[in-house]
């Protein structure tokens, strides 16, 4: 197994920035669940001073959610998120990556294990609500519910006015490429298609490209570094059909993943596809707030957005997604605290790491209990199950969806989908 | 080497979890935050409650075993370095905000409040904890009172001795002391003003009265570039000396203003000045801080400012700041190792020292970034350097030695805020003589009989007499 070599660590001056923007060290208080200190055990590592089979080593690896929030206070810019996965596909050499994880990346990376267990999964689901609770089964029933598609909550806001800007001509239109993904293809459909009607409503011609797949963000993050690549270069060559038009992505994790495909396949003869498609890679929010976002019907909603790590963080998007929500007529932005925060679903970490991703869920959950919104907003899948599943788990009925379902509740309102 | 029956007793005490003994896991407490500094402890304990931690200084005190409080390892000094044979006590979960009392504009706080996290706490009353160490989103107020941390607005408002009122202690033999009184002041000595400061060396603070200030609605900022560094320190003397007690006056010089204009934290400093020099003026009358601002202006342009950018809105100061706060971090650019300095001169004396480390600098061809707190003629000469290189290692050690001797020769000190720790103990005989130290370690044995609590830091021991 290749694995890539530590570095963006050296700027590192210990000068504890990043220590109180990291949920893992909020929660324990121990330096070794910190930026610094997991910078420390990488350095150490790096140099040789300490193997991989050193237990405390993986165990405080293990419990770094990947949430990037010690990366843009860092006033070094040191490059945790490099290092961290580089130190993964190393620790992944001398000890297996946990079964949990491994049994998710197999199924996502493989659309023929994926497209039967998520079709099963979507025939459970119209019971799931009833299912969510606190318990590991019924937590995990709770992140299934709130795949559902939102629709039925943007009633609620249903007001009687009729919408204003007529449709925009279609004559010069940019396309935009979908990019699918894995879970978001398999149960959340409902998304993809509110992706695909509001950028078209919004003068874009939306497409997809047949033999695209799984991003590989959940295999580099968890070690697969090599089976990362692999699903790197299916979409690179996937997506190199069509050079002219941006990629449209509407899922954080994805779309940071994306952006690193040059990184990744350096060396690799793909590698100058791999920089040119990392370089067409836009989130949704982007495209839709780039142009004058197409006003629809009013919805008088309380709207909590909740930016995801990996748009905030990682990909240092943090405003179109929330103008893109305050575009729509009617929208209350509500604040809660600490929105910035990771809510501990960090992809398959969830799943390995129950106690501390629930620690970190909880703040998490607290905040928007405490800043009571209609609807939770979040552009992320992960997120919307953590989210979804942790209001669920206390008994809060709070729907938890993706930001571009709310524009397209506006749009199906006001007729634009009826011409 | 702790013995395995105390920390059989300490994991007893605070829960398996919590008391720390793997070499890896060691390793990343071996430093705080002067990294040239390293010392492996021979465990960490990290209690959760208070009661918690008055048993692991028990248990410890019982076996003889030295105990090193740490807070957020953001010290400049080594001041929370603990050997193999000593326990570091970890405060980093003693984080609770106890009590706000803002009709009398106070607070008690758990030693591992974190700085910030006290003011946010406090804004909704219009209150404020007002010494703010550049660290401020990471140090915590134990790790404060400890250092007796400044911070850019202390010219003002003073350091945090000032705003300390009362405090719980717990000596290194496990006995439990409240210094001062939150109401005002205390009869007999003023024991709390002797623990602000004392590095450890006297016990931990277990519990933190402070004073909350109210925040000023008015404040202007003022940024003025000058060709020359030695400009910038005249411009600081000739503010003093009109009369104005500005909230901070804070100095960049060309170096350090290159590495935070390359960093993310980018404020839009010139880079092709000399030094800048950030001035802000507040209070709780519009037009007497707009006023101010004006002939503050006028007094800048007379010292040669080159440009003076003026900064009334919340986003551009807090731009204009983020640069200063951020500067040290920064430096991590420039070269992975970083020596930071903390010495003290006369205000009157800043642009001759200025320009004797400038040639200091050029003497040992070293890159020296100058950014401190103007007002107080608290210099932070600091040096980035990669310790790899032998030779460039050695040049740095002399050159800062050079620095302080000759801060002490121009009337000054070794440390303004940093503390003397580890990096400048071996600096103390150079501003103390045998007696005096001899006195210090005297009280240093009145709250520590058997050296228990941080030794080896502060006090050159072969060097105190009596
Ligand atoms: C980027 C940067 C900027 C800085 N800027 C400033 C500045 O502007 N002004 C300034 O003054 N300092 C500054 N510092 C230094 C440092 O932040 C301060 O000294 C701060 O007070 C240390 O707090 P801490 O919680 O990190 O303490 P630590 O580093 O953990 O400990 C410092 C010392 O305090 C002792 N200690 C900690 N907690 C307790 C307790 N509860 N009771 C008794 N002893 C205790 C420790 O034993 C140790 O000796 C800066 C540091 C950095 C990294
Ligand atoms: S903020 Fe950056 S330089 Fe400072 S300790 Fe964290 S990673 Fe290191
Ligand atoms: S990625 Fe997130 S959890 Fe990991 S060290 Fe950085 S801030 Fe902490």
């Amino acid at each position: 197994m290749n694995t890539p070599p530590i570095s963006g660590l050296d700027p590192c001056v210990h000068c504890g920035f990043c220590l109180q923007a990291c949920p893992t060290y909020l929660a324990t208080g121990d330096e070794s669940d910190s930026p610094r200190g997991r910078i420390v055990l990488m350095r150490s590592l790096a140099r040789g001073s300490l193997s991989t089979t050193e237990p405390t080593l993986a165990f405080h690896l293990d419990r770094c959610l990947g949430c990037l929030a010690c990366e843009p206070v860092c006033p070094s810019d040191v490059r945790y998120g490099t290092a961290l996965e580089a130190t993964r596909a190393l620790i992944a050499q001398s000890r297996p990556v946990p079964l949990v994880a491994r049994m998710v990346n197999a199924v996502m990376a493989d659309r023929r294990l994926r497209r039967p267990l998520l079709g099963l999964a979507r025939l459970v689901r119209p019971v799931a609500g009833v299912l969510a609770g606190q318990s590991r089964l019924g937590f995990a029933f709770g992140m299934l519910r709130a795949t559902e598609n939102g629709q039925r909550w943007g009633k609620q806001g249903q007001k009687t006015e009729k919408a204003s800007l007529p449709a925009p001509s279609a004559s010069s239109a940019p396309s935009a490429l979908l990019f699918t993904g894995c879970i978001m293809e398999g149960l959340f459909s409902h998304v993809h298609e509110a992706t695909h009607r509001t950028l078209s409503a919004n003068g874009y011609r939306s497409t997809r490209v047949p033999h695209q797949g799984c991003c590989g963000a959940l295999h580099a993050h968890t070690g697969e570094h090599d089976k990362a690549v692999d699903l790197a270069r299916r979409n690179v060559a996937a997506f190199a059909d069509c050079p002219e038009s941006v990629i449209a992505v509407n899922s954080a994790g994805c779309g940071a993943m994306l952006k690193e495909y040059g990184r990744l396949l350096a060396g690799d003869p793909l590698e100058p596809e791999a920089v040119a498609l990392s370089q067409r890679v836009r989130d949704v929010s982007q495209l839709l707030a780039s142009r004058e976002t197409r006003r629809g019907h009013t919805l008088a909603l309380k709207v909590a957005y909740d930016p995801p790590c990996h748009l905030l963080h990682a990909q240092r998007i943090a405003d179109a997604p929330r103008a893109l929500l305050a575009s729509i007529p009617g929208i209350e932005m509500v604040q809660h605290r600490d929105a910035a925060m990771c809510c501990g679903s960090a992809g398959s970490y969830s799943l390995t790491q129950v106690g501390l991703s629930r620690t970190v869920l909880e703040d998490k959950v607290n905040a928007l209990i405490a800043a009571d919104p209609d609807v939770v907003a979040t552009g992320n899948p992960g997120c919307i199950m953590q989210i979804g599943a942790g209001l669920a788990a206390v008994g809060s009925s709070i729907p938890v969806v993706h930001p571009i379902e709310i524009l397209d509740w506006s749009y199906a309102m006001a007729g634009f989908y009826d011409e | 080497m702790i013995p395995p029956e105390v920390l059989a007793a300490l994991k007893a005490a605070v829960g398996p979890q919590w008391v720390k003994d793997a070499r890896a896991e060691l390793d990343t407490y071996a430093t705080d935050g002067l990294p040239t500094h390293r010392s492996l402890p021979g465990a960490a304990v990290i209690p959760g409650r208070k009661d918690e931690l008055l048993q692991v200084i028990r248990i410890l005190h019982h076996h003889r075993i030295p105990a090193v409080a740490r807070g957020a390892g953001t010290g400049l000094s080594g001041g929370a370095l603990a050997s193999g044979d000593a326990v570091l006590v970890v405060l980093t979960r003693l984080n609770r905000i106890l009590k706000i009392d803002a009709e009398n504009r106070r607070a008690v706080v758990e030693p591992g409040v974190v700085n910030t996290r006290l003011s946010a706490a406090a804004e909704p009353f219009g209150l404020h904890y007002a010494p703010d160490p550049s660290s401020q989103p990471a140090c915590t107020i134990g790790g404060n009172v400890a250092e007796n941390a400044g911070g850019p607005h202390c010219l003002k408002y003073g350091v945090t001795t000032n705003h300390i009122l009362a405090l719980d202690v717990v000596l290194p033999d496990g006995e439990l002391l409240s210094l001062g009184s939150p109401s005002g002041e205390p009869w007999g000595p003023d024991l709390v003003g002797l623990f602000v400061g004392s590095e450890g060396t006297f016990g931990i603070a277990t519990e933190i009265t402070v004073k909350l200030t109210p925040t000023p609605t008015a404040i202007r900022t003022l940024l003025a570039d000058f060709t020359l560094l030695r400009s910038a320190g005249q411009a600081v003397t000739s503010i003093i000396a009109a009369g104005f007690v500005p909230a901070a006056l804070e100095i960049l010089d060309h170096n350090t203003i290159a590495a935070v204009e390359a960093s993310i934290y980018r404020a839009g400093y010139p880079t092709d000045a000399g030094a800048v020099l950030l001035v802000e003026l507040d209070g709780m009358d519009e037009l007497a801080v707009e006023a101010e601002a004006s002939q503050v202006e006028d007094l800048l342009e007379s010292a040669g400012a080159r440009s003076i950018q003026l900064a009334s809105d919340p986003a551009k100061r807090e731009k204009l700041w983020h640069g200063r706060k951020k500067a040290f971090g920064a430096m991590g650019r420039l070269g992975s190792d970083l020596v930071v300095q903390d010495a003290v001169v006369p205000r009157s004396k800043l642009p001759d020292v200025l320009d004797q480390i400038g040639e200091i600098g050029e003497r040992y061809s070293i890159s020296l970034c100058n950014v401190f707190h103007a007002g107080d003629g608290n210099l932070h000469p600091n040096i980035a350097f990669d310790q790899t290189d032998p030779d460039l290692a050695e040049r740095v050690r002399r050159a800062s030695t050079d620095i302080v001797r000759l801060c002490i020769e121009a009337g000054g000190t070794i440390t303004g805020e940093h503390g003397v720790g580890t990096d400048k103990m071996h600096y103390m005989p150079l501003v103390y003589d045998a007696d005096t130290l001899g006195a210090m370690n005297r009280i240093r044995h009145v709250f520590d009989p058997l050296e228990l609590a941080n030794p080896g830091k502060v006090l050159p021991v072969h060097s105190c007499r009596g």
